[in-house]
């Protein structure tokens, strides 16, 4: 009896966890540590190189999730729905940049769409300049972002009972409807945490944004640039943890927001 | 194979369809009935279903319904599931989580009084009537099914494609909805294909039995022609008979295990032959040591014995010629019988019931 309640009380894994937990603990305080010590979050908050980075990135990642959403649904759903060997492979094709070095996402949209890209001289042609545009910014992220939203998305259509759609075409129900009043809803949860990680990812872009868009304040240098940026001067880890930190508030808060949004009415509100 | 329909009503099916290696190659129709379409899983019942509601597509053949023409390879004719008046309901009650029951039920039918009158008339006649507002999830089994009963009949249905709707319910509750379906047949009077592999659901409910096996319809019957006089060994068996000898015509007489039984019905074209006789239609007589013993009978041991509460299943071991045999004895007659204290009894195999078929193969080919 004793021996059992002592193993339950204090299990191996549980020394373990509170292990991982700090890991990731100690860094957050650190930075908030840092920042209060070191930095000036105050003016950090109101320089306008960080004003601008930070509405830059909530601009740009918003824009790309969203962009992700309405192109990435009806396509996750068409490979979820009509599954052939073509879909399987044009499924694993849209994951490959998750395991991309974003660096290599950047030069593979120069190698599209810069000016010597596949694409350059129609572009050219068309009086269409993407360098240092914010266009270029959420082409990366969406290139960079948009697989996490697709493969959840596909994840979610695909787990569906595809009896619930077989029933609702017998039901009267044009495609399109089957689609927007059934398998939508039923997809939801997964299209949320897709949603959501996306979001994530587009606002943490670095690699791909810096090498396809640049860095230019005010117009492609969002948070991360910014804080590498600043890392870079002459103000070093002190400049870069005030931006850090803003970025930090900010993402918490919005994390919390969107779970709250996606918890808020049950899985099939 | 079959000719175009001559009726205008009912449902006709002749198709081909294609599941992977599975190829299924069925024919049959339901006018004002109620057809089970019968067998063991994998014989193709549920593909049969979605080439009629229109969700899998046949590679040849024809599907008409009440004078419409469903599907038609030939002309190249193909409704889409949504313009098919068809009323499908699966095994799962598949009633969509999102919804409330009157919105599930009323998910395809344009707002209107009469759509309205219909829900609440359906309501009543399925008792769901208070369920209205609630989601699937707080309903038990038996309510999601009556639900799903409701939306596919809300609509004008041609009609009703059920497959193995109550095989996820407890057996009272089972019972409950066969009755109910009889009467919503009867209030309805729509054709009805209901797709089980429960053989005594298929018994209550049929007019008419499809029995399917490996994609194909073995036997499509009335019911009591099935079950009494099934086309095969091999029908024999899947409706239930286990008692299945070969035989071989000698006269008038069959023989089996060395005995000469008389039977009835067509005779036979001569030759071997398969014998069934289903195990509640054979009779146990008190064994007389001083009489002779009568036509289609012979003494036997019972070596086995199942209780099944109100049936008890016996083997018996025959003493001289005949066939070993399985016999099932109502709980009555076993106790007046005195059949637990006796095990040394005289089988009778009735004549009437002794069904005798051409031989089939014992391993029928694949692509029979």
């Amino acid at each position: 009896m004793h021996a059992s309640r002592s193993t339950r009380s204090s299990p191996p894994w549980l020394s373990l966890s509170l292990l991982f937990v700090l890991f990731f603990a100690l860094p957050l305080v650190g930075l908030v540590w840092r920042a209060s010590t070191d930095g000036d979050v105050a003016e950090a908050l109101t320089a306008t190189r960080t004003v601008e980075a930070l509405r830059l990135s909530l601009f740009t990642a918003t824009l790309t999730t969203a962009l992700a959403v309405v192109l990435g649904t009806p396509l996750a759903y068409l490979l979820a729905t009509r599954e052939s060997a073509a879909s399987r492979l044009l499924a694993t094709l849209l994951e490959l940049p998750l395991v991309l070095p974003p660096a290599v996402a950047g030069i593979a949209l120069l190698t599209a769409f810069g000016r010597a890209g596949i694409l350059g001289d129609p572009l050219e042609a068309a009086g269409v300049s993407l360098s240092f545009t914010t266009a270029a910014v959420v082409m990366a992220q969406l290139f960079v972002a948009a697989p996490y939203y697709l493969r959840a998305a596909y994840g979610g259509f695909a787990s569906t009972d595809p009896r619930y759609e077989a029933v609702a075409a017998t039901l009267g129900l044009s495609p399109w409807r089957v689609f927007r009043d059934v398998a939508l809803p039923l997809a939801r949860p997964a299209l949320v945490g897709g949603l959501i990680l996306c979001w994530a990812r587009a606002l943490g872009e670095l690699g791909a944004t810096l090498l396809f868009a640049g860095s230019l304040p005010g117009r492609t240098q969002t948070m991360p640039l910014a804080i590498i940026s600043a890392f870079e001067s002459s103000d070093g880890l002190a400049g870069a943890v005030s931006i850090a930190v803003v970025l930090l508030a900010f993402a918490a808060v919005l994390l919390v927001a969107l779970n709250w949004l996606a918890r808020a009415r049950g899985p099939y509100g | 194979m079959t000719a175009p329909p001559t009726t205008p009503r009912g449902l006709h099916v002749d198709i081909e369809a294609r599941a992977g290696d599975f190829l299924l190659h069925t024919s049959f129709e339901a006018g004002d009935e109620l057809v089970v379409l019968y067998g063991h899983s994998g014989a193709g019942k549920t593909l049969t279903l979605s080439t009629i509601a229109g969700l899998t597509r046949p590679h040849r053949g024809r599907i008409d319904l009440a004078g419409r023409t469903l599907f038609d390879a030939t002309s190249g004719v193909d409704l889409p599931p949504r313009d098919r008046r068809v009323g499908y309901v699966v095994q799962v009650p598949a009633l969509f989580p999102h919804l409330d029951v009157r919105r599930n039920v009323l998910i395809g039918v344009e707002r209107s009084p009469e759509a309205q009158a219909r829900f609440e008339a359906l309501s009543a006649l399925l008792g769901i009537e208070d369920l209205a507002a609630r989601r699937p999830h707080e309903l038990s089994g038996g309510q999601q099914q009556r639900v799903a009963l409701a939306r596919a009949l809300v609509r004008p249905t041609d009609v009703l494609l059920l497959d193995e709707p109550f095989s996820a319910l407890d057996e009272s509750l089972r019972a409950d909805l066969r009755s109910e379906l009889l009467r919503i047949r009867r209030e309805y009077g729509v054709p009805i294909v209901f797709v089980t592999h429960d053989l005594r659901e298929a018994h209550l409910l049929a007019d008419r039995v499809a029995v399917l096996d490996r994609g194909r319809v073995l036997q499509f019957a009335p019911r009591d022609e099935v079950f009494r006089h099934p086309a095969s060994r091999r029908v024999a068996a899947l409706t239930g008979t286990h008692n299945l000898f070969e035989g071989h015509i000698e006269g008038d007489r069959v023989l089996v295990a060395g005995l000469p039984l008389r039977f009835e019905g067509a005779s036979s074209p001569g030759g071997d032959v398969d014998v069934a006789i289903r195990a509640e239609r054979c009779n146990l007589r008190r064994f007389d040591p001083e009489g002779d013993l009568p036509e289609n009978c012979f003494v036997a041991s019972i070596t086995a014995e199942l209780a099944f509460g109100n049936t008890h299943t016996l083997t018996l071991e025959p003493e001289g010629p005949g066939p070993a045999i399985e016999v099932e004895v109502a709980s009555r007659p076993y106790e007046v019988l005195g059949i637990r204290e006796r095990r040394r009894w005289v089988v009778e195999l009735p004549a009437a019931d002794l069904h005798v078929m051409p031989r089939m193969p014992v391993e029928p080919p694949a692509g029979l």
